[in-house]
């Protein structure tokens, strides 16, 4: 007769009706006159039935549709050969390298990691040479619509930003908006499902809140959050779903703090000094999440 | 990369996103493990050894993901040791066993608890014991695929099944009627 020691590893596969009949029938024999392994099985026996049971509510919890579509579309990124056009090999460069990988891995990682990234952007640049002009065109004009899965140049999402902060801070100086941070951090939550979390007193920063709205970029909205520093237009981007490096970026005569929390990605932008920028972007940082 | 590779690769998205959400609990980051599970499969679709289980190796991929992540943001979390967790659970008192009359356990296990309750459970299990159970028990995967998913020896999985059974049953009872 096996002792209980013997028979604790087999209650699990037995429960499962994996165990082979020799040490089935001793599992059975011993469970019969051993009240506390009795118990043991017949737990988990009921938490196994239970859970079989009510496992058509768990399965029923479907993706979402616009994640499928995503999915999809990561299929027909793959690179093709031979490639047959500008595009294609453009779309190569692109989606080819382990830059697109480390892309979607999350930038805000440890130091170790920052020699593969660079590798992988090194390869990038490399693959890039041969169609540069086509390419860069196709960056620029059709990089937005991947911007989520490669590792396009930081300086094309900037500029991409700046004509936005340029374009929705005439239209908001126009206009003279003056939205409250409670209606902001409502419309962000309305559209986006962000908690935001604004920074309480924008004043010890000399900064104004004027306004927000989504804007367009990519394949998807974004938010675009307008402050005025000493009535300088100032912008912050919140980019869903993105996550990129933290880093300084001149782009336009403006300067971008980039930095990344969870999977969401913040630009700043303003046409400040770079020393300017960086306190706003530490200042709106330690409160926005 | 074929078309069927592809259309078969896609056909678990459902059961991949279930379990990132179990294991993010978190939507948008569940989306996010998913569409990377995705990037790398059909990147590394040639070393996909055909007739072999693609879902269990698209899980697979999804669980290296995820510890990856989770690594990466260590810094910034409270990581729970799951070994200390194992051992308390090695000398947690097994209460409700005790169960009499003429119902059984299971039965009334069956009885009282809905889907919603079961849910809650499951997600408030430490996350070694419920990423077993769900494999195993949501998903069906075998000892052996669930072992290469979580890096983890066979006798490893099946000790943590266990004990996330165990668990699972004790919240549950502490959950029934009183007279029931």
């Amino acid at each position: 007769m096996p002792n209980c020691n013997q028979i604790d590893p087999l209650v699990t596969p037995y429960v499962d009706g994996e165990l082979p009949a020799a040490d089935r029938a001793l599992v059975t024999e011993h469970v019969r006159v051993c009240a506390p392994c009795h118990s043991r099985v017949t737990a988990e026996q009921a938490v196994r039935t239970l859970i079989q049971a009510r496992k058509s509510a768990f399965t029923a919890i479907n993706a979402p549709v616009s994640l499928r579509e995503k999915c999809a579309d990561l299929a027909r990124l793959k690179p093709r050969a031979p490639l047959s056009s500008a595009v294609d090999a453009a779309r190569g460069a692109l989606a080819g390298p382990r830059g697109a990988v480390d892309a979607a891995q999350g930038f805000s990682r440890a130091s170790a990691d920052d020699g593969r990234r660079f590798s992988g952007a090194a390869l990038w640049r490399t693959r890039l040479a041969p169609v540069a002009l086509a390419a860069s065109l196709v960056l620029v004009v059709g990089g937005a619509f991947v911007y989520q899965i490669t590792d396009k140049s930081s300086r094309v999402m900037v500029a991409e930003l700046t004509a936005d902060h340029v374009k929705c801070l005439a239209l908001n100086r126009m206009l003279d908006t003056h939205d409250a941070p409670l209606a902001v951090e409502s419309s962000m939550l309305a559209s986006f499902g962000w908690q935001a979390h604004l920074p309480e007193e924008p004043a010890r920063a000399d900064l104004e809140l004027v306004g927000a709205r989504p804007c367009l970029y990519g394949e998807g909205k974004i938010a675009h959050i307008m402050y005025r520093h000493q009535g300088r237009p100032v912008s912050l981007f919140m980019l869903p779903n993105a996550r990129r490096t933290r880093e300084l970026v001149e782009v336009l005569g403006h300067q971008a703090a980039i930095w990344c929390v969870g999977d969401r990605t913040f630009v700043l932008i303003a046409r400040e000094p770079k020393r300017e920028v960086e306190q706003i972007a530490s200042f709106v940082q330690a409160s926005l999440r | 990369m074929s078309a069927s590779f592809e259309a078969e690769a896609l056909a678990s998205l459902d059961s991949l996103y279930r379990t990132a959400l179990r294991l993010t609990r978190v939507p948008a980051d569940a989306e996010d493990l998913v569409q990377e599970t995705y990037l790398k499969a059909f990147r590394a679709a040639s070393q996909f050894e055909p007739g072999t289980n693609l879902r269990a190796w698209l899980f697979t991929i999804l669980h290296n993901t995820a510890r990856n992540r989770f690594r990466d943001r260590a810094r910034d979390t409270v990581v729970i040791d799951s070994n200390a967790v194992e051992r308390a659970a090695d000398v947690a008192p097994f209460a409700g066993a005790s169960a009499s009359g003429p119902e059984t356990p299971e039965s009334l296990l069956l009885r009282d608890t809905l889907a919603p309750e079961l849910q809650a459970a499951i997600d408030a299990l430490p996350d070694t014991f419920r990423q077993a159970v769900w494999l195993r028990d949501v998903e069906e995967f075998s000892y052996a695929e669930i072992a290469r998913m979580l890096e983890i020896p066979i006798g490893t999985v099946m000790s943590r099944i266990s004990r996330g059974r165990h668990l699972l049953y004790e919240q549950l009872q502490h959950l029934r009627p009183v007279n029931a």
